[in-house]
C-alpha cells in the first residue's frame, strides 16, 4: 500500500514535472499513433482474444480505421471461440466483446448454443468473475440478437450483491476476504447487465440500495495535489494487485453502466467525475498496450455517460510573446476532444505567480471563433507585461439544462508565461581606482553584438560592469540570472551575481578583498555576462573581453587553486615514438692505412730473405743420410705444421681444437727434432774431434 | 549457421542460471538486466526504452525497490549482469541492496545506468558519487538555460533544455551523427576533477546554470556553464561502465516521441535525438561497441617463425598481435592505427606503432637494443571509449657471446701481418741455422 502510494506520489511528481503546467490536454493524434504503434499485431493475430478486443476498442474509439486483416483474423478467433464448446467463459465474452466491434457473421444456432451456456454459468456462478464473463456475455448477444432475458434475475442481483463490503468495496468470491475497488467495478457493471437482461423490470428499490454503496466506494477515492483523483486497491499480496490506472478504470466502467441503466440520478459529485477525468489525461500516451486500453475506454465511457460529462479547458500555448503580441487562445473539448456543447469562457482574473496581490485585468469574455473553434483573447491585457502569471478562467455554459449534463470544473488556474524583448541599455565596464573612487578607464558595450574589451588593472583596483533592463512597459526587470564571470587562462572560473536597484543593474568588484578568492592568480581573465530570463526573449550570454589583472605574489600558505578537469581528447592518443640510440661503433682508420702497414710488415722479412742471399747461405749441412734426411724433413714439415695450425688458430679453429692439435704435432716435433738435433751435434763434435 | 543459433540461444537459456557473470568473451549475449524502479508506470510510460533494450535480446526484470525480494547475489552468484537504477526517489531499497552492494557489483564488473531527477534521494546522490559524479546539492535545482532550451509552446521556465553538446567519440555515441538535439529535463552535475575514468558525454551550452527555477538566485550558482554535465559515463579499470543522467523523463517515451526546436534555431526536427542517444549509448554501456580483446600475442626473430626464448642485442625482431572488437553478436577485427608496442626496461627502449593488415592483425618489426636484461613487450592501449588493453611478456636479452664478435678487424691487419712475417721467417732461420756451412 505504502509502496503504490509512494510510487505514485513519484509518478505525480514526475509528471507535473514533465507537464509542468497542471491542466491536462484532451485525447490527441498522439494518442492515435501510440495506439497503432501499440497495438500491432504479431503475424496478423494479437495473443489473446482479450488483447483483440482491447485494439479493436481502442481503435474504434480513436476513430482509426482497422486494418482489413486484423477485422478479418478477429472474425476468424471470435467464430471459433464462439462455435466451440470448450472455449472458457472469460474467452467467450471477449469474443462477444470483439464481436460487438467487428460485426462478424454468428449463425443462430451457434447464438443458441451461447445462450444456454451462459444461462447454465450464471446459474452456476459462484464467484463475481464468473458473474461478470456469464452476465456480460448475455447482454452482448441481446445487444445483438434482442431476446435473451434474464428468467430469476431478482436471484441474480441478490447474489451478486452478497459480494458487498460495508465499505463500499466487494469481494471476487464469498471464500476471499479481500475486498477491492476493481472488484466494485465488475460488480457494478454485471448489476447494470442484470438490470438491462432482466424481463419483468426490477425492483427499484433494490437497485437504488446500491446509490449508496458507489456513494461510499467514492469515499475512498484519492487525490493528487493537481485536483486529479484515483481509485487504488490496497492490497499486501501483489498478485491481484491491478494498479491504480485499472482499478480507476474498472470502477469508471462500472459506474458509467450503472448509471446508464438506473432511472435515478446518482449521488456523485460532479467535480469527482472531473477528477477522475483528470487522472486519466494525466497520464500522458502510456506506453503500455493494456494502460492505453484502459485510458481511452475510460474516456470514452466518460464521454457519454448519465452522471455528468466533463469538459476540458486546455491551452496550446501557456507562452506568450507581449512584443509579438500573441493572441491568448482557449480550447473546450470532451475528454476524447470532441467539440462542447455553446458555452463561453470567461477570463476571471490575472494574477502574477507567487504573489497574492490583486486581479490584474477585468474579468473578460472571450470571443469564440468558428473557424478554429477556439475562444480568443486577441490582445493581452495593457497591464500584462513580461512575467509569469496565473490566469483564471471559467466556463459559463449558455443552457441551464447543460449544467446537469456537463461538468466543468469550476474556475481554472492556468499559469502563462508573458515573454517579450528585454531592452538594454547603458552597459558599461570601468576599472575604478580604489582609494578615490575615480575612473582610470571606461568602455562602453554593446550588448547585442559583440565586444572585445581589453582592460588591466592592479588589486587596489576595481572593476564595475553596469547596465539597465526595462520592460516592452517600460517598467524595471529582474532576470533569474544575471551572472558576470571570469575565467583565468587556467581555467579557474569565478562567477559573481549582479545585483540591481531598480533597472539599473551594476556590480563592482574590488580586487584587494578578492586577491584571496583569485587564489594569487595574475594574468589574463575572460569576462562573460550572461543575462537570461524564461520570460526574456533575448536572453544572452556575451563575451565582454578581458582583463589583465596584475595580482600580488601568494603568501606562503595561500590555498592552492583547485584541479581543473582534463580534456578527455588529449588524455588517451598514441604517444611519440621512441627508437633506442644504439651505441655508435669504434672509430677505425681506413681499411688503405691498414693495408699499408700490413705491407710494411713483412719489409723486415724481406730484409732478411735479401741479407740471407747477400751472404751466401748454403744448405750443405743437410744430412746426405737417408734416415737422418727423413728426421730432418720430418722435423721441418712439423714446425711448418704447427706455424699453419697457428694461421689456422687465427682463421677459424679455437683455443681447444688448437692446444689439442698442437699437443699432438708437439710430441713429434719434440721427438724428431731430438733425432736431428742429435744427428747435428754428433756430425759436428766428429768434425772437431777430427 | 542459423540452427545453429537457435542452439546457441536455448543453450544459453538453459545456463543461464548458472552463467550469469559480467561481461565475458565467452558468453557475451548472455545478459540479465535488472530494472529497480519506484513506480510500475515507469515500466509503462518508459517502455520504448526498455523496447529497445529487449529487442537487442535483454532480459528485463522490473522490480519494485522496496520489493524484500530483490537481490543482486545469491550464493557469492552474481543474478543480473547489469542494474539500471530508475528510482531517483529511492530512499532504501528492500531486500539485500544497499550502496555497499551496488558498489560491489560494479567492481566485479556489471554495468549500471542510474537515472535521477528533481529530488533526488541521498541514497542515488550517493551512488553517484561513488562513481565520480556530483548532482547540484540543492534539491530543487534543475538545470535552466535561457539560450539552450527547447522551444515549446506549453513549457514556459525554460527547463526543458535541448542540448547537442556531445562527446567526440563515435564508439560511445555511434558513427551515425546525432542531429536532433537532445531533450533535459532535470538536475545537473559535475564530475570530480581528478577522476580520469568518468567522462562528460552531453554536457550543457555555456549559458546554462543549475539553480530553482521559482526561488530568486542570490548567490552563485555552483554548477554553471558547459562545466554542468547532463550525461556522464564511467569505465572502471575493470571494464564495468555506468551511465549517470539527472533526468529520468529524457528516456519515456513523451520524449523519445517529441519534436524538437532549439531556441534561436529555425529547424524544427519531427522527433528528438533522445531515442538515437541513448539507444547508442546503452549499446557502449552494455559492451555492444568498444569492447577490445586481444589475442594471439606473438614474436620471432626476422627470417624465423619459432618464438625465441631469448633475444640477442641488436636482433632484429617482429612483433605481432590481434585485435578485435565485440560487436554485439561476434568479435569483429579492429582497424584503427595507433595501437603502440614498448620495449621495456624500467623505461620504454623503443616504442613503436604497430601496422595492421585491417583483418586484425597488428605487427611490427624492429631491433633490440644493445643494452641486456629483462625486457618487456607492453601494449598499453587506452582510447577513450574502448576498454583498455594491457598486455605485456617478459623477453630476457643478453650480449654477445664471445665468438660472436667480429673475427677479422682491418685495423689489425698489420699485428697479424708481423706476426706471421716473423714465422715465416723463423720457419726459414730455422733451416739456415741447422744446415748453412
Amino acid at each position: 500500500m505504502a509502496r503504490s502510494l509512494v510510487g505514485f506520489t513519484v509518478l505525480l511528481l514526475f509528471l507535473s514535472i514533465c507537464e509542468s503546467t497542471s491542466f491536462f490536454q484532451p485525447i490527441s493524434d498522439s494518442h492515435r499513433s501510440a495506439a497503432v504503434e501499440l497495438f500491432s499485431p504479431d503475424h496478423g493475430s494479437f495473443k489473446s482474444l482479450e488483447e483483440t478486443y482491447e485494439a479493436l476498442r481502442t481503435f474504434d474509439v480513436l476513430g482509426i480505421e482497422k486494418k482489413p486483416d486484423v477485422t478479418a483474423t478477429a472474425c476468424r478467433l471470435v467464430s471459433e471461440t464462439v462455435g466451440s464448446s470448450s472455449s472458457t467463459l472469460k474467452d467467450l465474452f471477449y469474443a462477444l466483446k470483439a464481436n460487438s466491434i467487428v460485426k462478424c457473421k454468428i449463425n443462430d444456432k451457434a447464438y443458441q448454443g451461447i445462450i444456454t451456456r451462459l444461462n447454465a454459468a450464471v446459474d452456476g456462478a459462484s464467484s463475481l468473475p464468473d458473474f461478470y464473463y456469464s452476465v456480460g456475455g448475455l447482454l452482448l448477444v441481446k445487444g445483438s440478437k434482442g431476446d435473451v432475458h434474464l428468467a430469476d434475475a431478482d436471484g441474480i442481483f441478490r447474489s451478486v450483491k452478497a459480494f458487498r463490503q460495508s465499505d463500499g468495496r466487494w469481494r471476487f468470491s464469498s471464500n476471499s476476504p479481500e475486498s477491492s475497488a476493481f472488484a466494485a467495478g465488475i460488480a457494478l457493471e454485471t448489476l447494470a447487465g442484470v438490470v438491462s437482461l432482466a424481463s419483468p423490470e426490477l425492483d427499484q428499490s433494490l437497485i437504488s440500495t446500491l446509490n449508496s454503496d458507489i456513494s461510499k466506494l467514492f469515499d475512498s477515492i484519492e487525490k493528487y495535489d493537481d485536483g486529479a483523483l484515483y481509485f487504488d486497491d490496497k492490497l499486501v499480496d501483489g498478485h491481484d494487485h491491478q494498479g491504480p490506472l485499472a482499478t480507476t478504470s474498472s470502477v469508471v466502467r462500472g459506474l458509467t453502466a450503472f448509471a446508464a441503466v438506473t432511472d435515478e440520478r446518482l449521488n456523485i459529485p460532479s467535480n469527482k467525475i472531473f477528477g477522475l477525468a483528470n487522472f486519466f489525461l494525466g497520464i500522458g500516451v502510456p506506453g503500455d498496450a493494456k494502460d492505453l486500453f484502459n485510458q481511452i475506454d475510460s474516456l470514452a465511457c466518460l464521454e457519454s455517460n448519465r452522471v455528468s460529462i466533463p469538459l476540458i479547458l486546455s491551452l496550446p500555448s501557456t507562452v506568450l510573446s507581449v512584443t509579438k503580441e500573441d493572441s491568448l487562445q482557449v480550447n473546450v473539448n470532451t475528454v476524447l476532444g470532441s467539440n462542447a456543447p455553446p458555452l463561453t469562457v470567461k477570463l476571471v482574473g490575472v494574477f502574477t505567480s507567487g504573489s497574492k496581490a490583486a486581479s490584474l485585468v477585468e474579468s473578460q469574455e472571450l470571443v469564440f471563433d468558428d473557424g478554429t473553434g477556439m475562444y480568443n483573447l486577441n490582445n493581452l491585457p495593457k497591464s500584462i507585461d513580461v512575467g509569469s502569471y496565473t490566469f483564471v478562467f471559467e466556463i459559463v455554459l449558455h443552457e441551464p439544462e447543460h449544467e446537469k449534463i456537463y461538468v466543468t470544473g469550476g474556475q481554472k488556474k492556468v499559469p502563462i508565461f508573458a515573454s517579450g524583448l528585454i531592452k538594454i541599455e547603458n552597459a558599461e565596464i570601468a576599472v575604478l581606482d580604489s582609494d578615490l573612487g575615480s575612473i582610470e578607464t571606461q568602455k562602453k558595450l554593446d550588448l547585442a553584438g559583440q565586444n572585445a574589451v581589453s582592460l588591466s588593472a592592479n588589486h587596489l583596483q576595481k572593476l564595475r560592469v553596469s547596465f539597465k533592463l526595462t520592460t516592452p512597459h517600460g517598467l524595471a526587470f529582474k532576470p533569474h540570472q544575471a551572472l558576470l564571470k571570469l575565467r583565468h587562462e587556467s581555467k579557474v572560473e569565478h562567477i559573481f551575481v549582479v545585483g540591481n536597484s531598480g533597472k539599473q543593474f551594476e556590480i563592482v568588484l574590488n580586487f584587494l578583498g578578492l586577491v584571496e578568492k583569485f587564489f594569487y592568480l595574475s594574468g589574463r581573465y575572460d569576462i562573460e555576462l550572461a543575462v537570461g530570463d524564461a520570460v526574456m526573449e533575448n536572453s544572452l550570454l556575451r563575451a565582454i573581453g578581458h582583463i589583465e589583472l596584475d595580482l600580488p605574489e601568494p603568501p606562503e600558505k595561500a590555498t592552492r587553486p583547485p584541479p581543473q578537469p582534463v580534456d578527455p581528447y588529449s588524455r588517451y592518443g598514441p604517444k611519440a615514438e621512441i627508437t633506442h640510440i644504439f651505441r655508435a661503433p669504434e672509430k677505425r682508420p681506413p681499411k688503405e692505412l691498414s693495408l699499408a702497414f700490413l705491407g710494411l710488415t713483412f719489409l723486415p722479412l724481406l730484409g732478411f730473405l735479401i741479407g740471407l742471399l747477400r751472404l751466401g747461405v748454403n744448405l750443405k749441412n743437410f744430412p746426405s743420410n737417408t734416415v737422418p734426411a727423413t728426421f730432418a724433413t720430418l722435423f721441418h714439415v712439423s714446425i711448418g705444421a704447427v706455424l699453419s695450425l697457428y694461421v689456422l688458430f687465427w682463421l677459424k679453429l679455437d683455443i681447444f681444437q688448437t692446444l689439442k692439435l698442437l699437443g699432438f704435432l708437439g710430441v713429434i716435433l719434440v721427438l724428431v727434432g731430438h733425432r736431428v738435433l742429435s744427428y747435428l751435434a754428433a756430425t759436428s763434435a766428429k768434425l772437431k774431434s777430427a | 549457421m542459423g540452427k545453429f543459433w537457435v542452439i546457441f540461444v536455448a543453450s544459453i537459456s538453459i545456463l543461464l542460471p548458472f552463467l550469469c557473470n559480467s561481461f565475458s568473451p565467452e558468453t557475451p549475449t548472455d545478459r540479465r538486466v535488472l530494472v529497480l524502479l519506484d513506480d510500475l508506470a515507469v515500466k509503462s510510460s518508459h517502455s520504448s526504452y526498455f523496447n529497445s533494450l529487449k529487442l537487442r535480446g535483454f532480459d528485463l526484470d522490473f522490480k519494485l525497490t522496496d520489493d524484500p525480494k530483490i537481490a543482486l547475489q545469491r550464493y557469492g552468484q552474481y543474478l543480473y549482469d547489469a542494474l539500471i537504477l530508475f528510482c531517483p526517489s529511492v530512499e532504501r531499497f528492500g531486500g539485500s541492496v544497499d550502496v555497499a552492494a551496488i558498489i560491489n557489483f560494479v567492481d566485479s564488473g556489471h554495468d549500471l545506468i542510474i537515472a535521477a531527477d528533481v529530488n533526488a534521494s541521498d541514497l542515488i546522490r550517493e551512488i553517484a558519487t561513488e562513481c565520480g559524479v556530483d548532482f547540484d546539492e540543492d534539491p530543487s535545482a534543475m538545470v535552466i538555460d535561457h539560450t539552450g532550451y527547447a522551444v515549446s509552446e506549453t513549457e514556459g521556465d525554460h527547463t526543458l533544455i535541448a542540448s547537442d553538446d556531445f562527446i567526440k567519440s563515435d564508439v560511445i555515441i555511434g558513427s551515425k551523427k546525432i542531429e536532433a538535439p537532445v531533450l533535459f529535463q532535470g538536475i545537473g552535475h559535475s564530475l570530480n576533477p581528478v577522476n580520469s575514468l568518468v567522462l562528460k558525454v552531453l554536457s550543457a551550452s555555456p549559458s546554462a546554470y543549475s539553480a530553482n527555477p521559482l526561488s530568486k538566485l542570490s548567490t552563485p550558482p555552483s554548477l554553471t556553464g558547459s562545466a554542468i554535465s547532463l550525461v556522464s559515463v564511467v569505465q572502471a579499470r575493470n571494464n564495468a561502465r555506468i551511465l549517470i543522467t539527472g533526468s529520468l523523463s529524457m528516456f519515456s517515451n513523451r520524449f523519445f516521441r517529441s519534436g524538437v526546436q532549439k531556441s534561436g534555431s529555425s529547424t524544427k526536427y519531427e522527433k528528438s535525438g533522445n531515442e538515437q542517444f541513448l539507444t547508442e549509448l546503452s549499446k557502449w554501456i552494455f559492451h555492444e561497441r568498444g569492447h577490445l580483446k586481444a589475442v594471439n600475442v606473438k614474436h620471432h626473430k626476422v627470417g624465423e617463425t619459432d618464438e625465441s626464448a631469448l633475444y640477442r642485442i641488436n636482433d632484429e625482431l617482429e612483433y605481432s598481435v590481434e585485435i578485435y572488437e565485440w560487436s554485439g553478436t561476434s568479435w569483429e577485427p579492429y582497424v584503427t592505427d595507433d595501437v603502440q608496442v614498448q620495449f621495456y626496461m624500467m623505461s620504454p627502449y623503443v616504442l613503436k606503432t604497430l601496422s595492421n593488415d585491417k583483418k586484425g592483425l597488428y605487427s611490427a618489426s624492429f631491433k633490440v637494443p644493445d643494452v641486456y636484461g629483462v625486457f618487456q613487450f607492453k601494449v598499453e592501449y587506452q582510447k577513450l571509449g574502448y576498454t583498455s588493453l594491457s598486455l605485456s611478456k617478459q623477453i630476457p636479452v643478453r650480449p654477445y657471446r664471445h665468438n660472436e664478435y667480429e673475427r677479422f678487424i682491418p685495423t689489425a691487419y698489420p699485428y697479424y701481418g708481423a706476426a706471421f712475417s716473423t714465422m715465416a721467417g723463423f720457419f726459414i732461420f730455422s733451416f739456415v741455422h741447422l744446415y748453412n756451412k
